[in-house]
């Protein structure tokens, strides 16, 4: 066995890395088919926000960034439908909303900093058995809840008006996959850090789509990549003792680049 | 106007308003449609076309006036059409609930019927401008659709792909499918439907092509401006 496994946080570090990898690519996918893959980068800024503010107040962090994220998830969601912002502008004024009132908060906290950066480029492996069970929780609902809104979801991921033609909750479901990409983002802060989750979402989704095929086989292709990235990042992280998050999130961008190369 | 005799009422619409903001979209527009027809739909840009396809379709609430549609399974192809991306067009067919293994044949199939079969493999956003809107085609087809209601299908087609495209939309409309679209290139489309609908926010004809006096409706609609604007935009680039 490989000698990285000996350490419990590092298999508490693997475990909890590849549940990130399971639902995080999936949501990505439909995401990134309906070119909105920039949503888990504002709302990765925002949950910032929410962990300064739960650092500043003395309240758990993520206990407090997952309403805060959700409901800016549900706003991005409300000026995208209503059209009072096109998609982007929104995306852009959230994120640089959520970053400067993530530094007001952290500054404010002082003390606090060293936790803050955790946050910002994650620590995985300072994952807790109560971080992996409630990443176990989430990637089981989150599947359950994308499994039974497969058909619905793929189709608004392509064509959202001939999906509300065809009779589907559009909006709800809207909604609802970002509130589901908020909880997530917010889930994985500490694993890959809030400036990196966004690769994560997306790069594997982008390896996979080189293989074109069905939007299914982009999904498993998608968290294999993830899961391989995870995987072969922690490892370079432990045995050339760099950052985790940035191994994980330069593993799947040196996958990328293979991938491109490869299918050129 | 056109006779309807052995047709289904499938859209009515009476009275429909629709302001977008301060803007008065499309204005009291009155008509039916029945099973069986391909009506054409022209007029100039900012006449309320899209619109009035999109509140027909119950995508925009009227601001007065009343739809009723019939049972029927519709579905629209927008302008520029959904891009599919690091999918194939048999991937395509599956948004709509076919192409998955059990499938295939009839994927295949609606995929023939516009005769995009051999491309069945191919990367979505590798096809020109013309076949992706025949794959958006064999996708409503493989969701069932009876009606078709196509938004500029051919804008920025070259023309022999546009021929193409017009003579596959003819052969469905003989199979009974219902079609509804809006497109600058009047001529083809007065040779191709059975009824036409002039519209500037409101219809200033409704009937057969063969009636439509282009020389009293076209200089009204289009400056000369824009059909020589139009004639640009229609220039093979595809």
């Amino acid at each position: 066995m490989p000698e990285l496994f000996n350490y419990d946080f590092m298999v508490r570090a693997l475990l909890a890395g590849l549940l990130v990898a399971v639902t995080v690519p999936v949501m990505g996918s439909f995401l990134v088919a309906r070119r909105y893959s920039l949503i888990a980068d504002s709302l990765a800024h925002v949950s910032l926000a929410g962990v300064g503010a739960g650092l500043l107040l003395g309240a758990a962090p993520v206990a407090l960034a997952i309403p805060v994220t959700a409901l800016g998830a549900v706003l991005l969601e409300w000026l995208r439908q209503t059209r009072r912002l096109s998609g982007e502008v929104g995306l852009a004024i959230l994120m640089s909303g959520g970053l400067a009132l993530a530094v007001v908060f952290a500054n404010l906290a002082k003390g606090a900093n060293t936790d803050f950066s955790g946050y910002l480029f994650g620590s995985i492996t300072t994952t807790t058995t109560a971080d992996v069970v409630t990443l176990a929780v989430a990637t089981v609902v989150v599947g359950t809840i994308i499994t039974i809104n497969y058909r619905a979801l793929l189709h608004i991921a392509y064509d959202e008006d001939s999906a509300r033609i065809a009779g589907y909750r559009v909006t709800f479901l809207n909604y609802l996959l970002a509130a589901m990409t908020a909880v997530m983002v917010v889930l994985s802060l500490r694993i890959v850090g809030g400036l990196l989750i966004s690769a994560l979402l997306v790069i594997p989704v982008v390896i996979a789509s080189q293989w074109a095929g069905s939007f299914l086989r982009t999904i498993m292709l998608a968290v294999a990549t993830a899961m391989l990235a995870v995987t072969g990042g922690l490892a370079l992280a432990f045995y050339a003792g760099i950052a985790a998050g940035g191994a994980i999130v330069l593993t799947a961008i040196a996958m990328l680049i293979v991938a491109m190369i490869w299918k050129k | 106007m056109p006779s309807h005799a052995s047709k289904t009422l499938l859209i009515d619409a009476d009275g429909v308003t629709v302001r977008l903001g301060n803007e008065l979209a499309i204005d009291r527009v009155s008509l039916c449609i029945h099973t069986g027809e391909f009506i054409g739909l022209i007029g100039p840009n900012g006449a309320g076309k899209t619109t009035l396809l999109r509140a027909l379709l119950g995508l925009v609430t009227p601001t007065a006036g009343r739809i009723e549609r019939g049972k029927a399974t519709y579905d629209y192809i927008p302008q520029r059409g959904a891009t599919y991306s690091g999918i194939t067009p048999l991937s395509v067919l599956e948004v709509a609930g076919l192409g998955s293994r059990g499938h295939k044949p009839a994927a295949l199939q609606a995929l023939q019927q516009v005769r995009m079969d051999a491309f069945a493999y191919n990367r979505f956003n590798e096809l020109s401008g013309g076949q992706k809107q025949r794959v958006a085609i064999a996708k409503a087809l493989a969701a069932g659709a009876d009606v078709l209601i196509l938004d500029e299908p051919t804008t920025g087609i070259d023309e022999p792909s546009q021929a193409a495209f017009y003579d596959i939309l003819q052969s469905l409309q003989q199979q009974g499918i219902t079609i509804i679209m809006v497109s600058h290139e009047v001529e083809a489309v007065l040779k191709l439907v059975t009824r036409v609908i002039c519209l500037n926010r409101t219809i200033l004809y409704d009937g057969p092509p063969e009636h439509f006096e282009t020389d009293k409706y076209l200089p009204q609609l289009y400056t000369a401006q824009h059909r020589q604007l139009h004639h640009h935009h229609g220039a093979p680039h595809a």
